[in-house]
């Protein structure tokens, strides 16, 4: 009787991960792409300026979406170390704090995101300013965020590699799934240390770093949601797991 | 399969712990003294902008070093964590808390310490400036730097005085780590505290004032990673806690 419903609540956790982890997909995506790449423009502060004071809604809303992404990550993380414990306890907490860490980072440096509507907006001590230098500080508060998100991303992409690891060593989810999310996760790492290290590198590199991470997410998002877990083999691998646990002590 | 399975060593986790804490102290020096110490002039915006941008790649690689420093440490608070569970779940919880907590901050801090190469570039928009304004953000932005770094060891300092007493009252590990990892706690409180109230004094504390902390974190960072932990007092404390 309770393992019908134990069934249905770990398959159920395991879609809920998957379906979390898409809409944090879609609400980061979109900022980024659809908001952030529309309104700044590279290199360029004054059009930069305009184009976030005339479309201020937007980009609010951008504000918005990256904050759902980042407060919904923290239940996909808590949700993955959950299914992923039985496959290593350590790794799992590692993986998880991981994650911890790179959401307090990106989400306090999501500050840099609003700055510029404070800068820009007509509030009479800004006046201090000559236009163009408002206009500089704002621009550079954007720079700011984008090496924020870059140290968020080192810790995301340690985080992926756990994830990837803990899945490749599981046998409740598809191996390849795990070789994915560690190809990806290193990808990230590596993407945001050729930032730091040579920032022309990086701009070449990007799409091809980028996009396995993003790859490996959504691959992993799409088969918990769909498919879910092999629940009984979970369940074996976590009775193993137990086993060896009290064996050890 | 079910050797795959079967947890890691005590001894392994924690020499991992160690080779973790070592690359924390290690890099974390490196980016501390020999690069930020070497390039920035305390006072002098104009030197310091000069000297970042002569030695461009060698102020990125401390930032770089540095990250690696602060990732390490996600690290160990989470190995240490697990190894002193035994002793106390809570506390040891709590010193996790304070170590992760304090990780996130010293990262996040860590846009302060690239700034300074947006500030000094020659983009464009950064004509709305004059050099020497330029110069003076990219100082204000070191200074910000330095001052979220010093909160951040506010609580990686509340991290390690959990982290001695667990070590004190555990079975595995030799007391005296503890009682020197206490110490290091109160050596980085205690500065960071007088640093925050009275910076004027916190001028005359001398650089070997903060000797202790370098050597209760090095040495517990040296145990672990030579020693390792007491296997079977480890087990033993794990069964009484149960």
């Amino acid at each position: 009787m309770t393992t019908t419903a134990d069934h249905q609540s770990l398959q159920s956790y395991a879609r809920l991960a998957g379906a979390l982890s898409l809409i944090t997909m879609a609400a980061g995506i979109s900022a980024e792409f659809l908001v952030v790449d529309a309104v700044i423009a590279p290199g360029d502060a004054v059009t930069t300026a305009n184009n976030i004071l005339t479309s201020e809604p937007l980009y609010r809303l951008g504000f918005a979406a990256k904050l759902i992404d980042y407060t919904f990550y923290l239940g996909v993380t808590a949700l993955l170390y959950g299914l992923l414990k039985p496959v290593s306890k350590s790794l799992s907490l590692l993986a998880a704090a991981f994650s911890l860490a790179g959401t307090a980072v990106v989400a306090s440096a999501s500050l840099y995101y609003l700055a510029p509507l404070f800068l820009l907006g007509d509030a009479p001590y800004l006046a201090a300013f000559g236009p163009d230098q408002v206009q500089a500080l704002a621009f550079l508060s954007h720079k700011l965020r984008a090496i924020g998100s870059n140290i968020a991303m080192v810790f995301f992409g340690i985080h992926l590699l756990f994830i990837g690891w803990l899945i490749a060593k599981s046998t409740f989810l598809p191996r390849i799934l795990g070789m994915l999310s560690a190809v990806g996760g290193i990808c990230f790492v590596l993407n945001s240390y050729t930032h730091f290290l040579s920032p022309p590198v990086a701009a070449q590199l990007f799409p091809y770093v980028f996009l396995p991470g993003v790859l490996a997410q959504a691959s992993l998002a799409l088969w918990l949601l769909v498919m879910g877990v092999n629940v009984s083999r979970w369940r074996e691998q976590g009775a193993n797991a137990e086993r060896n646990e009290l064996a050890e002590t | 399969m079910t050797s795959e399975n079967h947890a890691a060593s005590p001894i392994l986790k924690a020499r991992i712990a160690g080779a973790l804490y070592l690359i924390v102290i290690v890099a974390g020096i490196f980016a501390e003294i020999f690069v930020r110490g070497a390039l920035i002039v305390s006072g002098d915006a104009t030197t310091t902008a000069n000297n970042i941008l002569a030695s461009e790649p060698l102020f990125r690689l401390g930032f770089a070093v540095d990250l690696v420093s602060v990732a390490a440490y996600v690290g160990v608070t989470a190995i240490l964590y697990e190894l002193l569970k035994p002793v106390s779940r809570t506390l040891a919880l709590l010193g996790a808390f304070f170590g992760l907590a304090g990780s996130a901050i010293m990262a996040g801090n860590m846009i302060n310490h690239l700034s300074p190469l947006s500030l000094l570039g020659d983009a464009g928009y950064l004509g709305a400036f004059e050099p020497d304004q330029l110069q003076a953000l990219a100082r204000v932005s070191l200074r910000l730097h330095s001052l979220g770094y010093n909160i951040a060891i506010v609580f990686f300092g509340l991290h390690l005085l959990f982290l001695g007493w667990l070590i004190f009252r555990s079975s595995f590990l030799p007391r005296i780590l503890g009682v020197l990892l206490a110490i290091a706690a109160l050596c980085f409180l205690t500065n960071n505290f007088v640093l925050f109230l009275a910076p004027a004094l916190a001028a005359k504390i001398p650089p070997y004032a903060m000797l202790p902390s370098l050597i209760g974190e090095g040495s517990l960072a040296l145990w672990l990673l030579m020693v390792g932990v007491n296997a079977e007092k480890w087990r033993e404390q794990v069964g009484a806690g149960e």
